[in-house]
């Protein structure tokens, strides 16, 4: 059996896929037709991308609406035009103007204007919506947004925000049309599925199947290439695996990795696919809720954080692939993330782990002297009731006996978002973009969408919106190490536990794709096709 | 004592599948009572590498986050066995009188009421469970009361139409014709009558119980997941079937060999009390 690539040339493999796939793709011509498969790893339930925030929405939608701009499918490091063709900053910082194509059309026909931009932002950033990924990120830095003409939009922000045009790139700021807005108040719904994108909307059978077809009518002449993209929804790891081994799907780059004995186990089962390990930009976190007792209480927020430990839970449940402790991972923002020798000498993450058990155990006694009994929540998806079975063994040794109750995904989703919880043992966030600010607006700020404990520390909130005001490279580096010192240092509602890594494959007759620089983006397949 | 042992020997000579069946369900019995003793690890202790395949120090190798499965599937004979009885027992007591009160006291009240375990009967029981466990929760108690509620109307049936015949004998009668009241008679004369058939129910129904909670924790609404059910570790086994076999091998042979055993007991007990077949130890 071959061996699988090690954990250190994890990044530099998928380059070299990507880099070899992009050269192979460069000497063939891309071929016309074909449906692609891939899966979902849950069922989405709603559709609405400006609400929601699990990658399946994402994943069901991302071909059928157009951005702004994107990241470019091309070069994930790059952000290039999609429904602008170009835009300009004014001297300050402080105000972008987009312009936009012309003779663009809606999958139902209507022409797409200027209004359609506005309509969209503004329901985003409408205080009273609750939009948990571009919202969040947008609502901090964008005052209002105007059209100033039908082919014309303009954002006026805050303050000067070196993070604006990669929020807009994010695929969750989709432009959604107008009249259907009007018509149906919102985008759950498979029949409000109507966008600017490379796809349409064609079929959504609940708890088996998405599928979109070519929309023959889209702006970018000649693309998309495949007649359609099928996502088939397959929940549970032996499923996932089952299908991958049987050809059934083309495609894994998306959230749940293979673990490695998955990885092994397809390359057993099959040759005509490469296989390649990589981090997907997403942080495995544990949850408390800080405005329930017990964990309204900083003490036992403490002990959890001290108790967990991240080192064994990389080394089991990830099956070593991943970066323990970090909050924000060197490999994806390079010195924006504090040194990892540092962090791996905290509290919490320090090996051994006597000092830290001790302490934690004195804090949960202080409060609970025959301990404490929780309950502990847990999404049944990817390997999250393994992690969780692990952190509830750790937690027994400081005295916080747990008992499980599992949630299928998106009726945890519901009740983590209204707090109805007191701790979530494993969920993972993925970041909206690359830029660290996205770890902050996703998770620690008073008002960030996967705020889940309702935590809020206003040193944070201020650190985090210096950062975003600041231009200095150099300057948002000691402010974001700052940031990551004070949360270290304090009781946070979401624990740290790792940055995610995994295993995935490309069947080899699938070009033109590229991994993204998160786990939402470069879904669109507008530029993917399938050798014969 | 000696009394004993001959009556057993005699068991064993005329049943001799049952008495195998006797011994397998004797070690679950031994096994479930003396796990905290037999166990050489906690059945929640993650302590060890995972995917360690049968080793002189894991005799079944240790499972995906490093737990040994020999612990585990020594507890989980005890919460098979406590789901299984406890079920059964709730269920089928449950049943046997509601049948029998219902067999007895006749007119509108058995009508309807049968028409309430028609009801129940209708439908499909692992439906009926899976979807009372989704209302419920996944919890061991609710496990009980899931199978409580499958076996209360099949029990009921089954008693009823005993009792309905024990109703028209002669001595029944003859309780009533001396003014005993209704709760004397049955008590006294009829819920004595049919106590033979209500053990056979509760000897065979146990290891259907046992393979309903293992079902029901194989599909995820069981018991909760760190709970060392045999059904809860097959599902875990299912994840790395090519790499760790033993994950799944010894959790379904325990089913196996105690379902068999359960059953092949119930078939024996049944056989001793069928008055047809019977023809007592003596």
């Amino acid at each position: 059996m071959r061996a699988l690539p090690s954990v250190r040339s994890a990044l530099a493999l998928a380059c070299v896929i990507v880099l070899e796939a992009a050269g192979a793709a460069a000497q063939e011509k891309p071929r016309y037709g074909g449906v692609l498969t891939w899966f979902d790893y849950g069922d989405p339930g709603r559709l609405d991308v400006h609400a929601e925030s699990p990658l399946v929405v994402q994943q069901a939608t991302a071909g059928v609406y157009s951005g702004l701009i994107q990241y470019d499918p091309d070069d994930p490091s790059k952000i290039v035009p999609d429904l602008a063709e170009r835009w300009t900053v004014s001297p300050d910082g402080r105000t972008y103007t987009f312009h936009l194509r012309k003779g663009v059309k809606w999958h139902d026909g209507q022409p797409f204007s200027a209004a359609d931009v506005k309509a969209s932002f503004d329901r985003i950033l409408n205080p009273d919506f609750k939009s948990p990924k571009c919202g969040a990120a947008l609502k901090p830095m964008v005052a209002s947004v105007e059209a100033i003409g039908p082919s014309t939009v303009q954002f006026r922000l805050k303050f000067a925000a070196a993070p604006f045009l990669g929020n807009v790139a994010s695929s969750w700021c989709r432009v959604a049309a107008k009249h259907i807005l009007e018509k149906y108040g919102d985008l759950n719904t498979p029949e409000a599925q109507i966008g600017t994108g490379p796809f349409r909307f064609k079929r959504y059978e609940r708890g088996n199947l998405i599928e979109w077809e070519k929309n023959k009518d889209y702006f970018v002449r000649g693309l998309p290439y495949l007649d359609g993209v099928r996502q088939y929804i397959l929940v549970g790891g032996p499923t996932q695996l089952a299908a991958a081994k049987a050809g059934r799907i083309m495609l894994w780059d998306a959230w749940p990795p293979m673990k490695r004995t998955q990885a092994e186990e397809l390359q057993r089962a099959r040759t005509d696919v490469d296989i390649y390990q990589a981090s997907i930009n997403t942080i495995f976190l544990l949850y408390m809720n800080a405005q329930k007792p017990p964990f309204g209480n900083p003490d036992l927020r403490r002990a959890v954080s001290l108790a967990l430990d991240r080192q064994e839970l990389v080394a089991k449940a990830l099956e070593g692939a991943g970066v323990p402790c970090a909050l924000l991972d060197p490999k994806l923002v390079g010195d924006f993330a504090l040194p990892l020798e540092e962090v791996q000498k905290l509290p919490g993450c320090r090996q051994p782990k006597d000092a830290d058990l001790a302490e934690a155990k004195k804090l949960v006694e202080k409060h609970h002297p025959s301990g404490l009994d929780i309950e502990v929540a847990v999404r049944t998806v990817g390997n999250y009731v393994d992690r969780a079975q692990l952190v509830l063994a750790q937690l027994r040794k400081v005295g916080i006996r747990a008992s499980l109750k599992s949630y299928e995904s998106a009726a945890g989703y519901a009740a983590f978002g209204k707090g109805d919880f007191t701790l979530i043992a494993a969920q993972d966030r993925s970041m909206d973009t690359p830029d660290p600010e996205s770890l902050f607006s996703v998770i620690y700020s008073t008002n960030a969408g996967s705020n889940y404990g309702r935590w809020s520390d206003p040193k944070v909130d201020e650190l985090a919106e210096r950062a975003l005001k600041e231009p200095s490279r150099d300057k948002r580096k000691q402010l974001y190490w700052e940031l990551q010192r004070h949360i270290f240092a304090g009781a946070p509602a979401a624990v740290p536990v790792a940055w995610v890594e995994g295993w995935f494959f490309r069947d080899r007759k699938v070009m033109g794709y590229k991994p993204a620089l998160t786990t939402y983006d470069n879904n669109t397949f507008m530029k993917v096709w399938l050798r014969e | 004592m000696r009394g004993a042992l001959s009556g057993l020997g005699r068991f064993a000579a005329r049943q001799p599948l049952g008495a195998v069946g006797a011994v397998l369900v004797l070690i679950l019995i031994a096994t479930a009572m003396l796990a905290p003793r037999l166990a050489p690890h906690g059945p929640k202790e993650a302590a060890f590498a995972p995917y360690l395949p049968p080793s002189a120090e894991f005799p079944l190798g240790t499972d995906q986050i490093g737990r040994d499965v020999l612990s585990r599937v020594i507890w989980g004979a005890r919460l098979s066995l406590y789901v299984g009885l406890a079920s059964v027992v709730f269920g089928v007591t449950l049943g046997w009188l509601w049948g029998v009160v219902s067999a007895y006291v006749g007119g509108v009240a058995d009508t309807a009421s049968q028409r309430v375990v028609d009801a129940l009967m209708a439908l499909p029981p692992i439906i009926l469970a899976l979807s009372l466990m989704a209302a419920l929760g996944q919890s061991v108690n609710n496990v009980i009361l899931a199978l409580t509620i499958l076996l209360t109307p099949t029990a009921s049936r089954t008693l009823r139409s005993l009792a309905l015949s024990i109703r028209e004998s002669p001595y029944v009668e003859a309780a009533r014709a001396v003014g005993c009241p209704t709760w004397r008679v049955i008590a006294l004369h009829v819920l004595p009558n049919t106590f033979a058939t209500y053990i056979v129910l509760v000897t065979v129904n146990v290891s259907y119980a046992i393979v309903v909670e293992a079902s029901l924790s194989f599909l995820g609404l069981g018991a909760p997941p760190d709970e060392p059910s045999w059904g809860a570790m097959l599902t875990a086994g299912t994840q790395a079937m090519e790499p760790a076999p033993w994950m799944f091998m010894f959790p379904g042979l325990a089913i196996s060999l105690t379902v068999f055993g359960l059953n092949l007991l119930g078939d024996a007990v049944r056989d001793l009390t069928d008055p047809h077949l019977r023809g007592g130890l003596g």
